[in-house]
């Protein structure tokens, strides 16, 4: 594809019509995040795309290694903005399996339920991010409101709205407050009456339809070849999941399918995060139902000299995205040695900018990168 | 003025369509007069021609547009003498934004254009089905002919007319699914993308001015004028509530199938409704 691309721009060239840059990001109504892509156009078409990355580069790896690791807690959620538990998670299960811990049943459903509420708050957005694209704001304004009730729950449970910095190691920051549990109930009870509204404006629209048909079309070998996790592999007809594949937390104690689609391109991406929706609110509320009594988490002493024993681990979580993976390696110090992160945008960002623009549209570019849930930190850390 | 309370009131609506409060009535005003009382950029002096020309190719159209039966001079609104104006207001845009060098700006163009092709022809249908019947292609005398109270109108006589019309008018306003040449998410704003201060004010105020002049054409084609000038703009305001609720529902077609639609849908409307007329 790419070959075929770089001879039309010759073409083109040789023809006399220009060929010239668009910067789709970081400063375009399309993009969402610090980050670009470069395309070459001629006329509507892209001809080439290059990353346009770096822009929100912090150095999160090695930021990690110079501080505490209570510390890092606070800094690895920013590594994706939109849905952050997962890496908290990820974080603490490695330094947990280092450790050799098993933390509280309670504190593994609390988990459970913190990371898919998560889920939901980044697939709302998702879901209306492709309302976005295609000029449907009325989508996009419905689901942020939504999404709105949970980052109240989060902000009564762990007090942050957006990083909630409530995982730990040895299990998780306080208890539920009392009477959340019956509210999160009641705003299970609002998403399912919800779904209908989203469907009727969404998800059966014929424009919607015509629009993501065929964009952006992965088969399950090259998504298997390239990496490509989560909702983008499960697109392509995998039926993999991080959480059925490898259970942490209490997913080895909850009954859930794993929704998959056939065609890999944007429709049965956005079709998949809807399926997925219905799925988190059904794991929520069998997780509130089996909610066990005890402690949250295990005492480990005074944060400022929590030390992790010499040893290495690496523990992945199932993100609305796809996997989060933390490879960390201590000396038995007060910070670690290293942590490395695997996110689930690198490849479908980088690998699938080459595969898939080249002959698109500049009308598909938002909606592409929307479809595959490309977060702009997670790329850049 | 009229136009820049409309685009104000249709914001609330379409904030309480998206459950938001929504900027106050007046907020357009308030930009316009804060763009104009700015400094503004500009890439070259075609820009400035460019943005004169078409707020005055707009404005040239919209006095011959009749209000409640009145205008400024006797032209009786002579409908081919507006569309050919309106056009002047259009390549006026065009020629400006397309000095400006950004190419997001010809972009929105060229769809612009190619979306201007698409609704001329349904248009051009209804007008010659109206001029066929009233004998007349003055405006006044369309709406004169409606006369008579609300069984008289054509919006009840010909409705198939009225709903090809409806979107044909959906397409001008360049409201959803026709909004492809401005289509943020795609082409950053399109011809407005490099347009700020003075130039910006101007082109808001041209976005003003062609709601005003499409509305007012639909209330003299469709719902017989007005008997006055506030019963005429309160008519005028219904076609542009109906826009923008079907704009707030609606995602955006691709340029080519919306041209599709356009020549397909009101296309086939408005034939049917003029053998339904023409054979009765």
């Amino acid at each position: 594809m790419i070959d075929l691309f770089t001879d039309i721009t010759e073409i083109a060239n040789k023809d006399g019509n220009k060929v010239y840059d668009i910067f789709f990001g970081p400063n375009h109504p399309g993009m969402h995040g610090n980050f670009g892509y470069v395309v070459d156009m001629i006329g509507h078409s892209i001809a080439k795309a290059r990353v346009n990355a770096g822009l929100l580069h912090r150095g999160f790896e090695k930021i990690m290694e110079t501080n505490l690791w209570h510390q890092n807690l606070s800094l690895i959620p920013r590594i994706c903005v939109v849905d952050p538990d997962p890496n908290e998670a990820a974080y603490c299960g490695a330094i947990e399996k280092i450790m050799g811990l098993e933390i509280p049943e309670r504190a593994k459903f609390i988990r459970t339920i913190t990371l898919e509420m998560s889920r939901m708050t980044s697939h709302l957005m998702g879901m209306g991010s492709v309302g976005g694209a295609t000029g449907l704001y009325t989508v996009m304004y419905l689901m942020l409101a939504d999404r709105d009730r949970l980052l109240d729950m989060f902000e009564w449970l762990t007090g942050g709205r957006i990083y909630h910095i409530y995982n730990i190691p040895g299990g998780v920051r306080r208890d539920l407050p009392k009477g959340w549990r019956d509210k999160l109930y009641g705003l299970m009870d609002f998403f399912e009456s919800k779904l209908k509204e989203y469907d009727e404006i969404l998800y059966r629209h014929p424009i919607i339809h015509k629009r993501l048909k065929g964009v952006g079309v992965i088969t399950a070998d090259q998504a298997k070849k390239w990496g490509i996790t989560g909702p983008n592999l499960r697109a392509t007809g995998v039926k993999f999941d991080t959480r059925k594949a490898y259970p942490y937390a209490a997913y080895d104690q909850l009954e859930f399918d794993i929704p998959t689609e056939k065609e890999g391109d944007a429709l049965a991406r956005a079709n998949l995060v809807r399926a997925e929706f219905e799925v988190t609110i059904s794991i929520i509320r069998q997780a509130l139902d089996k909610l066990p009594e005890g402690d949250v988490n295990i005492k480990l002493g005074n944060p400022l000299k929590f030390k992790v024993p010499e040893g290495e681990a690496y523990a992945k979580v199932e993100s609305s995205k796809g996997e989060y993976g933390y490879y960390i390696v201590s000396t038995g110090g007060i910070k670690p040695y290293r942590v490395s992160v695997r996110g689930p945008s690198l490849p479908a960002g980088l690998f699938l900018c080459h595969k898939h623009l080249p002959g698109m549209r500049i009308d598909d570019v938002a909606l592409w990168m929307n479809t595959l849930q490309i977060c702009a930190p997670d790329f850049d850390r | 003025m009229v136009g820049l309370l409309f685009i104000g009131l249709g914001r609330i609506i379409t904030a309480r369509v998206q459950r938001r409060i929504g900027p106050p009535f007046y907020q357009q005003f308030i930009d316009v007069i804060k763009l104009l009382a700015r400094e503004s950029i500009w890439h070259h002096w075609i820009m400035t021609l460019g943005s004169i020309m078409a707020l005055g190719g707009l404005i040239a159209t919209m006095v011959h547009v009749p209000v409640a039966g009145w205008l400024p001079y006797d032209s009786g609104g002579p409908i081919f003498l507006i569309l050919y104006l309106a056009t002047i207001g259009y390549l006026g845009m065009a020629m400006g934004v397309s000095a400006s060098g950004n190419p997001n700006a010809p972009l929105g163009i060229g769809r612009a254009l190619s979306l201007m092709l698409g609704y001329e022809i349904p248009f051009a249908a209804i007008l010659i089905l109206f001029i066929s019947l009233t004998g007349s292609s003055s405006l006044t005398e369309i709406a004169a002919m409606q006369t008579g109270g609300f069984l008289s109108w054509n919006i009840v006589k010909f409705p198939l007319a009225f709903i090809a019309a409806e979107i044909t008018v959906q397409a001008m306003m360049a409201e959803k699914p026709f909004d492809q040449m401005i289509a943020p998410s795609e082409i950053a704003s399109g011809p407005l993308v490099e347009l700020g201060g003075k130039f910006l004010g101007l082109g808001m105020i041209q976005m003003a001015v062609a709601i005003y002049f499409e509305t007012a054409i639909m209330v003299n084609l469709f719902f017989g004028g007005g008997a006055n000038i506030f019963t005429f703009t309160l008519k005028q305001f219904g076609v542009y509530t109906i826009a923008i609720l079907i704009n707030s529902v609606m995602p955006r077609y691709k340029i080519e199938n919306a041209v599709r639609y356009i020549w397909t849908v009101p296309l086939a409307l408005i034939i049917i409704q003029m053998l339904i007329v023409f054979l009765r």
